[in-house]
């Protein structure tokens, strides 16, 4: 039994982690109405700026201060963010969702390919910025570094949703996720609106990456948490901030259940299939996820 | 655009793909040059075109799921690899290639509609990222599944095929095996937009809902066309396994299919022409990089620099053709062949 509950507390703390890349997903779709399918490569972008910032500079012989080195990230993530916009998204504004899927698949190899070019492909130690080790709660311990992670997760949720849904900015993005010529009609700048989409997007990924590999290491293959998160952005629904901690929650769990229980039966398959498997059962049997919207269709 | 003076007196003739005698000339020609090419080249590039007939093969797939049909699939790589080990289990039971090749496709065909029914419920990226399940979804179920059935990590070994007396190897008999194969791919897939079933996936690409209205069976097309595309795929995926004579999961990734989507947003989505151009120029294209790499690794560069380069040179091209092109390089022949046709005066 204490077993089981040492599972299911790990299993939450993991899915806060595919919660937390599944908020920075949905962010941009959220903002802007673009499926970024590039999410991991955005991650490891982030990841490898935030190392060159840390570590790489102090290699290197200067030793910034890490308050410099979150600035300096934050400001880099920034002007990616813009960039993006004003040289990938802002020709492809109500362009139809068939081109703004494969701008995310082009940007998606290109990344990988700038980021082996920019740093090289070999692996490197990334800063621990949450301390290692666990504490232990009775008789359960509890990874320390996920656990931070897990509150930062949910500390970025209740906030991005308030912002959403209560602030005049955030629900002028919420009508260019609805539409972007209804958007433009009504005299919102979809251009504003996708580059705060992926500034947003940039900085979630970037805490999802120290999340994931404070202390760690980093390589390029990193970026497969992306497609780990998809699952769960679609679960939760692509529309809901809220949606994706709980998904990614109940995503984390199935995945150690099935990780402890059938991967000894399947040679370490079951784990790996069930976010896909949890995908197309969510897509035949309520495509909205947990609390999506729901789209009504008229001739 | 026509020249002067064809007309078309029934409606065959008016749908007909070749319809001016010069046409059927460069048709001709195309053939005789590709038939011929073997003389003059070296083993190196037989290989190089060998690749290319059987990418091309994989595309037309692609053109009939993304570029008629309108569903987004990021899989195809995937399926030619659900087509190749097929093609390997296959042939450990001595069956004939001529059946083998058929086998694969259909199972190929089958395996895809599984990942093509939530369109009963779902459209547009929603069905991609099905496609998408599938690709991530295939590496984990082959490595674990008993390695006596398709190989695990280490892969398959593939029979070759035995013509007759002749058993084939050289790089010479895979490029007329392929170019024949591909040959008889090309006539399927120009000729699948005069169908009934074409002119069905054209219409659900272009408005689903209009489509339903209209009595074209929407769920059932959009099945069919993830079936259609995949026998192509399958098809690619046996050359492949023949080619290689061996197959291991490690070839049929993610970026694979991507290549494949690339190739055809950079050719042109809505013409089997577009295929062609898109898999000609960016094979060519990366032959180019090919060599300037290895220019660049004899100067002490890494050995990662060639995919890296290859990487950001198609991502370049996919987000150049999406933005300045959409309709890619068969537009742009479209327009210079009428600019040709119509000077001295100007096209408008």
């Amino acid at each position: 039994m204490i077993n089981l509950v040492q599972i299911l507390i790990e299993g939450a703390l993991i899915g806060l982690v595919y919660g937390l890349v599944a908020i920075s997903f949905v962010v941009i779709y959220r903002a802007s109405r673009i499926v970024n399918l590039a999410q991991g490569e955005i991650l490891v972008v982030g990841a490898l700026v935030l190392w060159t910032f840390t570590l790489g500079t102090a290699q290197a012989g200067y030793h910034i201060p890490f308050v410099v080195s979150i600035a300096l990230t934050v400001g880099a993530c920034i002007l990616f963010g813009l960039a993006l916009e004003r040289f990938v998204f802002r020709p492809l504004i109500s362009q139809p969702a068939f081109s703004i899927f494969m701008a995310s698949v082009a940007l998606l190899i290109l990344l990988r390919g700038l980021a082996q070019l920019i740093w090289g492909a070999e692996t490197r130690s990334f800063p621990a910025i949450f301390m290692e080790g666990g504490f232990t709660v009775g008789p359960f311990l509890i990874n320390t570094r996920l656990f931070l992670g897990g509150v930062c997760t949910l500390l970025l949720a209740f906030g991005l949703h308030a912002f959403f849904t209560r602030t005049r900015q955030g629900l002028r993005l919420a009508a260019v996720a609805e539409n972007h010529d209804i958007a433009l009609s009504l005299g919102i700048s979809v251009r504003w609106a996708i580059a705060v989409a992926w500034i947003l997007g940039t900085v979630v990924a970037t805490c999802g990456a120290v999340v994931l590999l404070s202390g760690r290491i980093i390589s390029l293959d990193v970026a497969t948490i992306g497609f780990k998160a998809l699952p769960v952005a679609l679960l939760g629904g692509l529309e809901s901030i809220r949606g994706a901690p709980l998904a990614g929650i109940v995503i984390g769990i199935g995945e150690v259940l099935a990780m402890a229980y059938l991967d000894p039966l399947t040679k370490g398959a079951a784990s790996g299939l069930l976010p896909y498997a949890v995908m197309i059962a969510v897509l035949l049997v309520r495509p909205q996820g947990f609390f999506g919207w729901k789209r009504i269709e008229r001739l | 655009m026509l020249p002067t003076g064809v007309h078309s007196l029934t409606y065959a003739d008016d749908a007909r793909i070749l319809r001016t005698s010069r046409a059927r000339h460069w048709l001709a020609a195309l053939v005789v040059a590709l038939l011929a090419y073997p003389a003059f080249a070296g083993p190196y590039m037989l290989g190089v075109f060998t690749h290319l007939f059987i990418t091309l093969m994989a595309v037309y797939g692609l053109y009939v799921t993304v570029g008629m049909a309108g569903q987004i699939n990021v899989a195809q790589s995937a399926f030619v690899g659900v087509g190749a080990f097929a093609t390997a289990k296959l042939s450990g039971y001595e069956i004939h290639f001529m059946l083998v090749i058929p086998l694969a496709a259909l199972i190929t065909g089958f395996v895809s509609i599984f990942f093509a029914l939530p369109a009963a419920r779902v459209k547009g990226f929603y069905l991609a990222l099905t496609t998408l399940a599938a690709q991530v979804v295939f590496p984990i179920i082959i490595l674990a599944l008993p390695t006596e059935w398709l190989g695990g990590l280490v892969g398959m070994s593939v029979e070759p095929i035995r013509m007759g007396g002749l058993t084939l190897g050289a790089p010479i008999h895979f490029y007329y095996f392929t170019l024949v194969v591909v040959a008889l791919l090309t006539v399927a897939a120009f000729n699948l937009k005069r169908s009934r079933f074409g002119r069905a996936m054209i219409a659900v690409r272009d408005n689903d809902v209009v489509a339903e209205v209209m009595g074209v069976p929407v769920f059932r097309t959009k099945v069919l066309a993830f079936f259609v595309g995949s026998l192509f795929a399958g098809v690619a995926g046996a050359c492949t396994a023949y080619f290689l004579q061996f197959v291991t999961v490690a070839s049929f990734t993610l970026f694979a299919s991507v290549w494949y989507l690339g190739m055809l947003i950079v050719g042109g989505v809505h013409s089997p022409l577009g295929a062609i151009l898109g898999v000609a120029f960016i094979t060519f294209l990366q032959e180019g990089l090919h060599a300037f790499a290895n220019t660049l690794m004899q100067s002490g560069a890494s050995g990662g620099v060639l995919f890296a380069l290859t990487s950001v040179a198609l991502g370049g091209c996919i987000l150049i053709a999406l933005i300045f092109e959409p309709r890619g390089l068969a537009h742009r022949w479209s327009v210079a062949r009428t600019t040709f046709q119509l000077w001295p005066f100007p096209r408008n």
